[in-house]
């Protein structure tokens, strides 16, 4: 038997957009979800890696076989390569860590929760291995978890691929307490995309670069300022004003995600659904999306009043949830977990 | 450190719990009771998460509605408003009488082979077992064939439609290249969500006896949230019993779960419907034990208590619906 202090304890957020790692030595960590093998002996000569990580990856992803493994919030069950991309994203992060050599490893992954309800048997084969003992939990449960907002709360987690749901009713969640919407961030720049060729149909750019005006310059509601990018008309670079665009983009996720909140609330015990309503948690990284905690609570009270807080720190909410988790699970849980 | 928090210490165990099951290689709770509580369960789930109805709205913006046919098979699907509603029990109440099974391939289509039997044998043979379980439980029940003739998908639906049953049931055997596969699942109608669902659907929609422009018309059926909902439902249980029970006598199986495709036949069917890719063809033994009449009669069997524990948990729905409606 290992004892506690003796092993590294890992939580993971295993994201479709972004993936993090809190240990107990302290690390923390986080790597954009793409990985990328170089595509022929050329580009590994160049890249000079056999395979690259986040921002690595994607900034040298024209010579590399780029996966983002979690797209959608599933792991593309039949695709071994993107199971292997799996597999290495977390042995990387892992790595990142920096647990001793030797060091027994005990990690609580946090999967968007679709990927959990859909794919639970191919999600388990895929991180085999990548510890000593393993435990795969739903994303909002971790959080809620590293919150202590077990009872009476719903955790709303806007990642890249899925929105998440659910309500903590003092149990584990079951598919009943959950919901998951595609509307979230890689809906946003599709159709962020859409609404700024049909203005500008001249212009060049990717999706890489919708997706990165969007990290830079979200909102809901009344925009901070003029929103103008760079990009390019016949070879010249140009700057087109995206301010309207990008408020339509990013306030059409408003709507289904307060209406599938009420969906889920009104299958709460009525004598609860006033404390839930005041008790939501936007996570992920779409919360960061300026204005819209303040657009739903408008849409809320309609419904009675609501409150929404944002976590502090979303990009570690997930991964600390995780972590906990990790730290509070019993010698023997952790045995019955090894292999 | 146990948490001292007696919630957290009891969520803690369940997410354990859940973890270790998984490990065993056990489904997802709601499937995971003894044979006399499964029943009940499966009612029970039933009647906490009725289908949620509405319509999947197509979102200009986003491109991926069904006007878009390439949407369907490559493009996530991007749910806009309005959000489903959930309904009252009795808006739903709607049992299960009558089953339509549509035993894969026949005739010229004589869809996979190995150790001298054809796919189109053996799912008609599954299909006549099943049919005769299913008669003996008083279900009605149609067939779309019940001799080795050819009849296309389009056909299939028609006969389906017009028989107006309340299920719809195919039955195929998987072939892959791989000689090691053991793999068993059940489909239900949704774009494809991996790119070997997308290349069986092809396979299978394989002389569907459609036209292009019958394609965009079908596919508008894709979304039809409801029929996807209980299709869905319908799929887990007979999956479930599937692993189950071909698991006692061939411990290699391997549960490939239930997923969502756009095989035609589904799509053009209006009732709930699943299609079941109950062995693989293309492995040896699997091929093996196919030309044994027992086997293919415990896959029937395995067919059967996924339907009929469906179907006893939709009809107490629509007895308690119904119940509602006339207080």
């Amino acid at each position: 038997m290992s004892k506690k202090t003796d092993v590294l304890h890992v939580g993971i957020d295993l994201g479709t957009s972004r993936s993090s790692i809190s240990a107990s030595n302290g690390g923390r960590h986080v790597v954009e979800s793409y990985v990328g093998w170089p595509v022929d002996m050329v580009a590994r000569r160049l890249v000079k890696k056999p395979i690259l990580f986040g921002r690595e990856a994607l900034d040298n992803r024209p010579m590399l076989d780029l996966r983002r493994p979690l797209e959608r919030g599933l792991i593309k069950e039949g695709s071994e390569r993107d199971e292997l991309a799996v597999r290495e994203l977390l042995r990387h992060l892992i790595s990142l860590a920096g647990g001793r050599d030797g060091q027994p490893i005990r990690a609580v992954v946090g999967v968007p929760a679709e990927a959990l309800r859909v794919s639970r048997q191919n999600l388990r084969s895929a991180v085999k291995g990548v510890a000593d003992a393993l435990m795969i939990v739903s994303e909002p449960f971790a959080v809620s978890y590293g919150m202590d907002a077990l009872l009476h709360t719903m955790i709303v987690d806007i990642g890249a691929g899925t929105t998440d749901f659910c309500v903590m009713r003092g149990r584990y969640p079951t598919e009943e307490d959950q919901r998951t919407l595609t509307n979230a961030g890689d809906s946003v720049d599709e159709q962020l995309m859409t609404l700024v060729r049909a203005k500008h149909p001249d212009a060049q750019f990717s999706i890489y670069m919708v997706r990165d005006w969007k990290e830079k310059w979200s909102f809901v509601g009344e925009p901070p300022g003029p929103v103008v990018v760079t990009v390019q008309k016949a070879a010249r670079a140009t700057p087109i004003d995206i301010t309207g665009e990008m408020r339509r983009a990013c306030e059409s996720l408003v709507a289904p995600i307060t209406e599938t909140m009420a969906d889920l609330l009104a299958r709460v015990e009525p004598e609860y659904q006033e404390r839930v309503r005041h008790n939501i948690i936007l996570a992920g990284g779409g919360s960061q999306v300026p204005g819209l905690a303040a657009a739903m609570e408008r849409v809320l009270a309609d419904y009675g009043g609501g409150a929404v807080r944002v976590v502090e720190d979303p990009v570690f909410a997930g991964s600390n949830g995780s972590l906990a988790i990790a730290l509070d699970a019993s010698e023997g849980d952790w045995e019955s977990l090894a292999g | 450190m146990p948490p001292s928090d007696p919630l957290k210490h009891q969520l803690l165990r369940q997410a354990v719990r859940e973890n270790v099951d998984t490990i065993r290689g056990l489904p997802p709770p709601p499937f995971r009771v003894g044979a006399q509580l499964r029943r009940g369960v499966i009612q029970a789930a039933l009647l906490v998460a009725l289908p949620t109805l509405g319509l999947l709205a197509y979102n200009p913006l986003s491109g991926s509605g069904p006007d878009r046919m390439t949407g369907v098979a490559t493009r996530p699907v991007v749910l806009s408003l309005p959000v489903p509603k959930a309904l009252e029990p009795m808006m739903a109440s709607l049992g299960v009488r009558k089953l339509v099974l549509d035993p894969g391939h026949g005739g010229n289509d004589s869809g996979a082979r190995a150790k001298g039997i054809w796919e189109k044998e053996i799912t008609l043979g599954i299909a006549r077992e099943l049919r005769s379980l299913l008669k003996r439980a008083k279900y009605d029940v149609a067939m779309t064939r019940d001799s080795d003739g050819y009849v296309s998908l389009r056909r299939r639906a028609q006969l389906a439609n017009q028989e107006r049953g309340d299920l719809f049931v195919s039955i195929h055997v998987n072939s892959v290249p791989s000689k090691e596969c053991h793999a068993v699942e059940t489909y239900y109608l949704g774009p494809a969500d991996d790119p070997r669902a997308e290349q069986l659907a092809g396979k299978e929609n394989h002389e569907s006896g459609y036209h292009l422009a019958d394609f965009r018309r079908l596919l508008e059926g894709v979304y039809a949230h409801v029929r996807q909902a209980e299709s869905r439902k319908l799929a887990q249980v007979v999956q479930h019993e599937l692993v189950e029970i071909l698991g006692d006598t061939n411990p290699a199986i391997r549960d490939k779960g239930v997923r969502s495709a756009p095989f035609l036949v589904l799509v053009a069917t209006e009732s709930p419907g699943i299609l079941a890719e109950v062995s693989c063809l293309s492995n040896d033994e699997e091929a093996e034990r196919l030309a044994d009449t027992a086997y293919r009669r415990r896959i029937a069997r395995a067919l059967f208590n996924g339907i009929h524990a469906y179907a006893e948990a939709r009809n107490r729905v629509a007895t308690l619906g119904q119940a509602k409606g006339s207080q």
